[in-house]
């Protein structure tokens, strides 16, 4: 499986890069919505995309719209990994087409919990 | 003519909205998890070091300022080589310290303004001299340690000049 993580900050890509690699998932990094959007159209078409919003250039939620309004990336799964908590925020994710939301901080038990959910726990990872 | 009533703004200073206890669970929640396991901001006071280091983000919604995080520079590249998991001989470059530290800054930030009231806007992580603060009333400050290490975590309310200045921004 094949993730792309999205996240302004180097630090918070490697954490998430790391347990997803430890979950078997193949990972390409991307520093904002942007460039994640030249990933995708480089050919990177990943199952899964976790996406911080506050970001520079392009944030999370812009991304989640550009995904969303593309047919040829219907099947991607987006997940929001963000500090943005407050219910208004969750809504308007997933009513721009996020799938999933995971609240920083966050355990990789919590981000394994929530790809159980998403049916994107790699076979042999238990759930 | 009719004149239309803008939406009240609060003026409650943080020490009003926020207390102590708040800003501790919150860090008892990073720290763990995003620190390292076992990992604790613990609130006894250390004497500061002589040179400090901030990072910090604002919050601009009914109530404006920053959530500033402040330590030794030493203190800041050992939170680095925790938050990436570094082991010698990997070592942490000025930017990895700027990106960690702004990183922590910018979760104590998000959360934090999760319990202000109304709906407010984070800035992205900033890193350096801590920006002045407003009235002291208007200061939430958690001054403790981390492995022995002087640490604060300040939620401090905007000078008028930037609340001007973020008033411009007409956030949301």
């Amino acid at each position: 499986m094949r993730a792309l993580v999205i996240d302004d900050s180097r630090a918070m890509r490697r954490i998430v890069g790391t347990i997803l690699k430890d979950f078997g998932y193949e990972v390409r990094e991307a520093g904002d919505g942007r460039q994640a959007l030249d990933v995708l159209q480089e050919g990177y078409v990943p199952d899964l995309c976790c996406i911080d919003w506050n970001m520079p250039v392009m944030d999370g939620l812009q991304f989640v719209f550009a995904v969303r309004a593309n047919p040829a990336y219907r099947q991607v799964t987006l997940m929001m990994v963000t500090t943005e908590s407050e219910t208004g925020q969750i809504v308007k994710a997933l009513a721009a087409g996020a799938h999933e939301y995971l609240i920083k901080p966050f355990t990789a038990d919590a981000l394994r919990d929530k790809l159980a959910l998403l049916g994107l726990l790699p076979e042999g990872v238990s759930a | 003519m009719t004149t239309e009533t803008a939406e009240p703004i609060s003026v409650q200073p943080i020490s009003e909205l926020l207390d102590a206890e708040t800003v501790q669970s919150i860090a008892d929640e990073i720290w763990p998890t995003l620190v390292g396991d076992g990992e604790a901001f613990v609130p006894v006071p250390v004497p500061p070091p002589a040179e400090l280091v901030s990072a910090w983000v604002d919050i601009i919604g009914p109530w404006n300022g920053s959530v500033v995080l402040t330590c030794a520079p030493a203190t800041a590249q050992a939170l680095t080589e925790s938050v990436l998991m570094t082991r010698p001989p990997t070592v942490v470059d000025d930017e990895d310290v700027a990106d960690a530290l702004g990183e922590l800054a910018n979760v104590l930030g998000g959360n934090i303004k999760s319990v202000l009231p109304g709906e407010s806007k984070l800035g992205l992580p900033q890193v350096g001299t801590a920006p002045t603060h407003g009235s002291l009333d208007d200061v939430r400050a958690l001054v403790g340690q981390w492995r022995g290490n002087y640490l604060t975590i300040t939620v401090q309310g905007a000078t008028p000049a930037q609340h001007a200045e973020r008033n411009e921004e007409k956030p949301l």
